[in-house]
């Protein structure tokens, strides 16, 4: 047991350690990199300045609109598909197929779609094809699974339409959960790299594509880049720190037997 | 059964139209395109069988298989190890949370950041490894370093994953159970092997499936830490799909070469599952409630 633990320790440190480092560095003056010593508690704001300028600001904003809004759409699609499948709606079996599916391996027929949507170049291209995530419907339905289903009867007895039982019943209930979801999902389109990179052009590259050309064209400038990466990751992590609790309790839930 | 409950099913309909529009259309396009000479911009010429044909002596696309095996076969094993390892080592301690919470982050902290907070920690010329300890890490020159190195980060980012998921199942073991091997003599570490591994298989079966699937198909890593090199060491699958279709903007072969992913993955996942079946593992974690 003892051997395990340590073992288990030793990886907590391996991954804390990128993690802390991206915090370290962006605080780094430019000086204790020059010297090569990184012992010197330097401390400087400077390469947040440097930041401005850089365009990361723009594509974070193309970044939050179109995260934001897909999962707004995930939520609301995702919950009625939930909703739909546990009164008997039979498409599990394709939420399950699409889930193992990334969209990173379907990008050449994806592209050609796009294309014939007349959506290459537009913010639609990182929206539309993402309104509804296999991810969303699977948790929310694992979620509703474990609701007292005596309550919707009830609910419908005293006839009440499905949208009113939808929106006043069952999101109520499902407050914590939507809330998890809702911040994978969000993590989920936040973090694609080459659709984006393929599907749009510098106008519209989202934080990703900005971040791995950035370490490409200036990849000597370790203050900037964990600034960069820091501003970057700063919403998600926020949003993480706040509810993670939800976060791990529905995704283990989600598979749970 | 109440008519309402049949109106209720009309609403999985928006969300079924996205996935059969952006879900199930490409799957089934993509059989046409690779029968294309396409560049992507220009209009696409019919080729009939070519760029099938050109697969199979395309030795590059081999290479790229056999990488994906080494990957898939480093990664998998490791990430079931240590799954197992941290979520049994933390059940029930007061540190549980914590470490469930820490090893989730990467997962969902920004990929490009990620990317960069190894680039500053592990760069081989000015890294912070480098720096203090004078080793350079040998990942831009070594073929098999490089390959590590991307195992490296995958773990990294997924194995807290794998942790909540046997996490959850552990909690799933009735204590009951695990008491009367114990009243029977059993040691701790026999209480595992005997009671707890053998509960945990159809978990375990679940996830080495969805890790092969998903580590056949995914290269992001591979873009963003060593963009497949050094010498085409590691060129995934994915990656060389990715630099054939919008690096020399040849789609039509791309379109080919996803189809080639596909039936791969398809053949391995279900050689997994009989697999595993025939050797007494009953219902997917998954599938036991689909």
């Amino acid at each position: 047991m003892i051997v395990l633990r340590i073992a288990t320790g030793l990886f907590a440190a391996f991954v804390a350690l990128p993690l802390l480092w991206l915090v370290y560095a962006a605080f780094l003056p430019a000086e204790a990199l020059l010297m090569a010593d990184l012992t010197t508690l330097g401390f400087t704001l400077q390469n947040f300045r440097d930041v401005v300028g850089t365009g990361l600001f723009s594509s974070m904003a193309v970044s939050v609109v179109a995260s934001g809004t897909t999962v707004l759409a995930q939520l609301a699609l995702g919950l009625a598909a939930a909703y739909a499948i546990r009164n008997g709606a039979r498409v599990t079996a394709l939420v399950l197929v699409l889930l193992a599916l990334p969209s990173e391996l379907l990008l050449v027929p994806l592209y050609r779609l796009l294309q014939t949507l007349s959506l290459i170049d537009t913010l639609g291209a990182l929206i539309v094809p993402f309104l509804a995530s296999p991810l969303v419907v699977f948790l929310l339905l694992q979620a509703l699974r474990r609701v007292a289903w005596e309550v919707v009867e009830a609910a419908r007895i005293d006839g009440a339409s499905e949208a009113v039982i939808l929106t006043r019943v069952v999101t109520p209930i499902l407050r914590p959960e939507l809330t998890a979801a809702a911040v994978l999902a969000f993590a989920a389109h936040w973090n694609l790299v080459l659709f984006p990179r393929v599907t749009t052009t510098e106008d519209l590259w989202t934080v990703q594509v900005f971040l791995s050309n950035l370490l490409r064209t200036r990849p000597f400038e370790w203050g900037l880049l964990g600034a960069a990466a820091l501003l970057a990751s700063a919403p998600i992590l926020v949003l993480y720190v706040v509810f993670e609790k939800r976060i791990l309790s529905t995704f283990e839930a989600g598979f749970r037997t | 059964m109440l008519r309402s409950q049949r109106h209720a099913r009309w609403l999985a309909l928006p969300a079924t139209a996205v996935f059969v529009l952006f879900g199930v259309v490409p799957l089934l396009t993509v059989v046409r395109y690779a029968g294309w000479r396409w560049s992507g911009v220009s209009d696409p010429t019919p080729v009939g069988f070519d760029n099938m044909v050109r697969l199979f002596g395309d030795g590059e696309l081999w290479r790229s298989l056999g990488t994906t095996a080494a990957f898939a076969g480093l990664t998998i094993p490791i990430f079931l190890v240590l799954s197992l390892m941290v979520a049994s080592a933390i059940y029930k301690t007061r540190l549980e949370r914590f470490v469930k919470a820490l090893l989730f982050a990467p997962g969902l902290v920004t990929v490009g950041g990620s990317a960069i907070a190894w680039y500053l920690l592990y760069n081989p010329d000015f890294g912070v490894v480098r720096e203090l300890t004078g080793w350079s890490l040998p990942w831009t020159t070594q073929p098999f370093a490089a390959l590590v190195y991307v195992v490296a980060f995958t773990l990294w980012q997924q194995t807290g994953y794998g942790v909540l998921v046997v996490s959850a199942a552990l909690r799933g073991i009735p204590t009951e159970v695990k008491e009367a091997a114990r009243l029977d003599g059993a040691s701790e570490p026999g209480v595992f092997r005997f009671v707890t591994l053998p509960l945990l298989r159809p978990t375990l079966t679940f996830l080495t499936i969805i890790a092969t699937v998903l580590s056949l198909q995914s290269y992001t890593a591979v873009y963003l830490l060593t963009g497949g090199g050094p010498f085409g060491s590691t060129r995934v699958l994915g990656f060389y799909l990715y630099e054939t279709a919008f690096e020399r903007f040849e789609l039509g072969y791309g379109a080919a070469i996803t189809l080639f992913v596909l039936v791969v993955t398809l053949l391995v996942a279900v050689a997994q599952a009989l697999a595993l079946r025939d050797r007494g593992v009953g219902r997917g974690a998954m599938a036991g409630d689909a």
